[in-house]
């Protein structure tokens, strides 16, 4: 029997029978249950192309009886979805460029590097996971108040410019490069941003895939922070979501269809990233499932 | 020259060297140290100083004021709301918690399959968790809605009365809970199946020989050798449910009558709406030494309950 936890091992008549009866009722109950999860998404993705009068029938349909494509370009019309999503990519890009730049470079001071204190200061670089955005947001957003920063990119991007993960990630790769290929390149007269660019990194390629691409949805995703900085502008994806609910929801518009259709568009990116890259997300499980 | 002030020379130039280098490493690590110093850590003694003052943003300045906002939090007109907001949390995390691991291997024994037909499943109920917290939310607000939403249009369908998911404050916490378990749920099941893999199929095997029937092999292998991964998706799992505020302010608002006021929407509350940074702070460093507790007595936790294969 094919499964990944226990191994059945009776085989007698009425175990081969029990076993096949318990095999079928294995596959409908996982697919119910499939379907159940899997119905908010498909809910989204049908109410998003709904008319407005259908979204708001007390039978709601199961399938759109007409499909309302415009319901997207709506959203970009009369909710400045466009400038959302540009206002995400800024942000994000702002965020990761400041991770990777600021994380390579530390990490590859705490693990090739040497210098007094290392250990010490690796454990303060680890010690700021303990400490929430949750809880320093106050006097963060009172100095960016007085600095005039909130309502700006700097505002958005400024708490988010070191990422402890990406340094204790890629300091545990970096350090598991056989330092045969540092030595022989330092012997070759190259210097550190010539090992840490042209050797490290390319070597750590996968890693460096995939911590950039946590970084990138945490970012992509983040909503509390620039709740508190950047709530009317440059409002980004997930605020302006939530915003939509408030602004179109009201007892007199129900334009649920429309806010499907932003929901849809704010989570693509994610998703289509995630499709790309899906090979070095499952690698690791399905490298333990082919044993 | 001189044997030993050649040796001596050498050995200057190789310090010299070194120190250099080593301040070259060193000035690779500041940048990353000089950020956290100043978005991290003077915040966190910043907020520690605050809550000493009372400090009102609609005023210009403020002053220290000793211990007067904790004697309004712990035993003044703040404590009632502390202990709703704690409760809340508690509640809140208790059930992510539940969901997560209990439900998350419930799914791992039953999606086990190795077959193609299952991998897609897995994968379907994996999903959720990329579909982004406010996107999901939103949805979920639909779904929830008292009058036009499909959950209340399936109850009536059964036969069962329309509940008022977001606006009965008995119910709330629990379509909050709905929302976190759908995306929670699919996360467990991967952890555990990827756990389980790794477990040798020999103890399967010896057990077996030795006359264990299955529920024996489950309780006394498969949980055991799971006791890590159980840890890490508890621990994890506690401290980030703690800190929950997206899910809450987009279907409650922290209502209704604060039946979802957890711990952070509190501190949102009071210093984005009121204003009030002395309040705030003092319940934001609440907060945080309670997560430090959580924290530090997890880790003692994790040293003694955990088998390891040796």
């Amino acid at each position: 029997m094919r499964t990944m936890s226990n191994l059945d091992y009776s085989s007698n008549e009425s175990a081969i029978l029990r076993k096949k009866i318990a095999k079928v009722l294995q596959y409908i109950v996982a697919i119910i249950v499939t379907i159940i999860i899997a119905f908010p998404i498909y809910w989204m993705l049908v109410s998003s192309v709904k008319s407005q009068e259908e979204i708001l029938l007390t039978i709601p349909t199961l399938w759109p009886k007409e499909w309302h494509f415009e319901n997207y370009v709506n959203v970009f019309k009369r909710a400045n979805f466009g400038k959302y999503y540009i206002n995400t990519i800024i942000m994000t890009a702002g965020i990761l460029i400041s991770e990777i730049m600021t994380g390579i470079l530390a990490a590859y001071g705490f693990s090739i590097g040497k210098f007094k204190g290392q250990n010490i200061l690796f454990l303060i670089i680890l010690g700021a996971l303990m400490i929430p955005i949750q809880v320093t947001f106050i006097p963060i957003y009172i100095m960016f108040a007085d600095w005039g920063l909130t309502n700006t990119f700097l505002g958005l991007i400024l708490p988010n410019t070191v990422s402890p993960y990406y340094i204790f990630m890629l300091r545990q790769t970096f350090l598991s490069v056989d330092n045969s290929y540092i030595e022989a390149a330092r012997v070759d007269g190259m210097g550190r941003l010539g090992v840490i660019f042209k050797i490290l990194v390319p070597m750590c390629k996968s890693t460096i895939v995939t911590i950039t691409l946590v970084s990138f949805t945490s970012g992509w995703n983040s909503y509390f922070w620039p709740k508190i900085i950047a709530k009317d502008e440059p409002r980004v994806l997930t605020i302006g979501l939530a915003h939509l609910k408030n602004t179109f929801a009201g007892q007199a518009t129900m334009n649920n269809h429309e806010i499907m259709a932003g929901a849809v568009m704010a989570v693509l990116p994610v998703i289509i990233l995630f499709f790309i890259f899906q090979k070095y997300m499952l690698t690791g499980y399905s490298k333990a499932a082919m044993k | 020259m001189d044997a030993d002030v050649i040796k001596q020379k050498n050995k200057r130039k190789k310090n010299h060297t070194y120190a250099i280098s080593s301040a070259k490493d060193f000035t690779c690590v500041l940048p990353a140290l000089v950020l956290l110093a100043v978005f991290t850590y003077y915040p966190i003694v910043e907020v520690i100083r605050i809550s000493f003052t009372d400090w009102n943003l609609i005023n210009d300045s403020y002053q220290y004021v000793g211990l007067k906002n904790w004697k309004w939090l712990f035993a003044g007109s703040g404590t009632k709301y502390l202990l709703n907001s704690l409760k809340v949390t508690a509640l809140y995390s208790l059930g992510e918690i539940a969901i997560t691991l209990g439900g998350g291997l419930l799914f791992a024994l039953l999606f086990n399959r190795i077959t193609k037909t299952f991998s897609v499943l897995r994968a379907v109920v994996f999903m959720p968790r990329y579909v982004a917290m406010s996107s999901a939310a939103v949805v979920f607000i639909w779904i929830f809605n008292k009058d036009n939403g499909v959950l209340n249009y399936f109850l009536q369908t059964v036969g069962l009365n329309k509940v008022d998911w977001l606006g009965n404050k008995n119910v709330a916490l629990i379509s909050v809970l709905i929302l976190t378990g759908w995306r929670a749920i699919g996360y467990g099941m991967m952890i555990y199946l990827s756990a389980m893999l790794g477990i040798s199929k020999d103890y399967y095997e010896a057990a077996a020989l030795d006359g264990a029937n299955s529920s024996q092999r489950f309780w006394k292998i498969t949980i055991p050798m799971l006791s890590p991964t159980t840890l890490f998706l508890f621990v994890t799992t506690f401290l980030s449910s703690m800190k929950v505020f997206q899910s809450v302010d987009i279907l409650t608002g922290g209502g209704p009558y604060r039946s979802t006021e957890v711990i952070v929407y509190m501190i949102y509350k009071y210093a984005m709406q009121d204003f009030r940074m002395d309040r705030a702070s003092t319940v934001a460093v609440m907060f945080f030494f309670i997560l430090l507790v959580v924290t530090a007595l997890t880790m003692k936790v994790s040293k003694k309950s955990v088998n390891y294969d040796s």
